[in-house]
């Protein structure tokens, strides 16, 4: 089980993300489903139709804040305001960790709206870490951190993506929201062996796992969520289980987004990938 | 090693180039000849490596373009109505203009057409005929935005009328146009009627849907006047322009009651959250709730 440390002590199994499509599903059906996964700028609002939908849920489910617009990696530091807001959504919400990307996306208030990615520098690291700190602190919440898909590496990296993840997150004492779709994406475009980035990851700190489906092109891949996960990505999956144990998994599957039972099937794949998983670790314990 | 600061500026810088080549072929911009400029390809290769299988352009070239997709997207989504009164062309090179002028400042794309009113009343790319009436069509369509996020008091019931402190609900926007901006929602193209200063009301109802409608300018005066709160009495207590009938003023009173627009102005701390009325969540219009919700989203081709 992952360190209950950077999940608030809850257990939780799969779950997937809340999209629009499935809310009146939801409400009406009440499927069972572990727990739910939010975009928590979509409820970051005064009032209306977000947070009417938002309150039934939370009547009923689990919900776990995942985020967008947090941007740890920016050099200007953290929006203050941001997290304010924030943290409002966190007493509602009552989430056992909040998550957000290892990314940067803003300049002077100017926003990108995308996780750009960070220099693999040691100053970046500083800086990233900083800003978490800061954040797990306001937020009084256990903070995790995701690996995002990127599409290039900087000049003047002084370390591997991974190293980047490790550091970052040791020396702001977060939790890893280990997105094994986004390492297989990056693997690709950027030419690493995947594997190599699975085994480095600190498995005590790996709170949260995402799966997702991606789009190919001829000679890169997107991170689109907007398909089945494919084999490779689950048999990572299963790798990343082993490592860490049985962790809370979510799939993540946002555009063309099919009916909610085609959704949780998908997502209980993860079900048996993880039981196999377990058992081949029970194994070499026996060994 | 260049600056983390530094590294981010000039690749901040280089999304905001006018997009250009296929990526632009993709969209809806009036396509340009031309492939990335010369200050966008050293930019790529002073940033980022070359990889495996991209090129350091065609890396930064991905972010470029997800950049502009996914405002384009958003934007248009947001104003339909301008679209069609300006027509493609128009509209987008309109849209271009304010994107280049005006990045987003918001956590969420919601916000995203914020500044489009103003930035239309100086914009040299309108002519006068047109720039009145499109800034005034970007103010209504906004404000359906605005109503759909606005936060909803608690509603007041007549025992309470005489002494509360009223307030009118937050999902009430008021309007005061130049012209009547709002006829445009019927009108296949555009087709300008005599300017004449229109005031509108756009609310959010029960459920969740939004609705507009015409209002008296006595009428706006006193919504202004419950805008800011106050008891019944106080809304009469300065002289208006014209002064309204028993007859008028009852009628709007039982307008504002039966849509719900008048609240009690709630006495929040900091820290409470406002008040969200739990309503039926049949025939409901989900729409526009998950704004962020696909980062992924401008991602395809």
């Amino acid at each position: 089980m992952s360190a209950s440390r950077f999940t608030g002590g809850v257990e939780l199994a799969t779950g997937i993300g809340l999209r629009s499509p499935h809310y009146r599903h939801i409400l009406a059906e009440k499927p069972t489903v572990d727990w739910f996964e939010i975009i928590s700028e979509n409820f970051m609002v005064e009032g209306g139709r977000p947070l009417e939908v938002l309150d039934l849920i939370l009547e009923q489910y689990r919900v776990v804040q995942h985020g967008v617009g947090l941007y740890p990696g920016n050099a200007g530091g953290i929006d203050r305001d941001h997290l304010k807001r924030l943290k409002r959504l966190v007493k509602r919400t009552n989430t056992p960790w909040i998550s957000d990307h290892l990314c940067w996306g803003s300049i002077d208030g100017s926003m990108s709206h995308d996780l750009l990615p960070i220099p693999f520098t040691f100053e970046a690291v500083r800086k990233t870490a900083e800003n978490l700190r800061m954040t797990q602190d306001f937020l009084e919440v256990p903070l995790a951190v995701e690996n995002v898909s990127s599409y290039g590496d900087f000049n003047g990296n002084e370390m591997t993506e991974w190293e980047f993840l490790a550091e970052v997150s040791e020396l702001a004492d977060v939790g890893i929201l280990l997105d094994v779709n986004n390492i297989y994406v990056s693997s690709i475009n950027n030419g690493f062996e995947p594997l190599e980035y699975l085994n480095f990851v600190q498995p005590e700190r790996v709170a949260q796992i995402h799966i997702a489906g991606h789009s190919k092109y001829e000679r890169f891949i997107i991170d689109t969520h907007d398909h089945p996960v494919i084999d490779p990505v689950w048999k990572l999956y299963e790798r990343a289980i082993e490592r860490c144990g049985t962790v809370a998994t979510l799939l993540e599957w946002d555009g063309k987004i099919p009916s909610f039972e085609e959704v949780w099937t998908e997502a209980r794949k993860s079900e048996t990938w993880r039981e196999s998983a377990l058992a081949r670790k029970a194994d070499h314990a026996a060994a | 090693m260049r600056p983390l600061d530094q590294t981010q500026r000039e690749f901040f810088a280089a999304l905001q180039m006018p997009l250009r080549g296929r990526s632009r072929a993709s969209t809806e911009l009036a396509p340009a000849d031309e492939g990335h400029s010369p200050e966008f390809l050293a930019k790529a290769e002073e940033l980022l490596k070359q990889g495996k299988n991209l090129s350091p352009a065609e890396s930064l070239e991905l972010y470029h373009r997800q950049y502009w997709f996914r405002l384009l997207d958003s934007i248009a989504e947001d104003f339909p109505i301008l679209r069609k009164m300006a027509g493609e062309e128009s509209f987008w090179s309109l849209m271009e203009a304010y994107l280049l002028a005006c990045p987003s400042s918001s956590f969420t794309l919601r916000h995203l057409g914020g500044k489009l009113a103003d930035f239309m009343a100086d914009w040299e790319g309108l002519d006068d005929s047109k720039r009145l009436w499109f800034s005034a069509l970007a103010r209504l369509e906004y404000a359906y935005m605005e109503i759909f996020e606005a936060a909803g008091w608690e509603h007041v019931t007549p025992d309470q009328f005489a002494t509360a402190e009223l307030g009118l609900q937050p999902h009430v926007k008021l309007l005061e146009l130049p012209v009547p901006a709002d006829l445009c929602r019927d009108w296949e193209c555009f087709s300008p009627v005599d300017e004449l200063v229109t005031h509108v009301a756009v609310w959010r109802g029960d459920g969740g849907s939004a609705s507009q409608c015409r209002i008296d300018p006595v009428e706006f005066v006193l919504l202004s006047r419950l805008r800011k709160g106050g008891t019944l009495a106080s809304l009469f207590e300065d002289p208006t322009d014209r002064e309204p009938t028993p007859e008028e003023v009852s009628k709007w009173f039982a307008n504002w009651q039966g849509r719900r627009w008048i609240a009690l102005t709630p006495a929040l701390q900091s820290e409470d959250f406002p008040v969200v009325l739990h309503r039926e969540m049949r025939d409901v219009d989900w729409s526009r709730i998950d704004k962020m919700g696909s980062q992924a989203r401008a991602m395809e081709d």
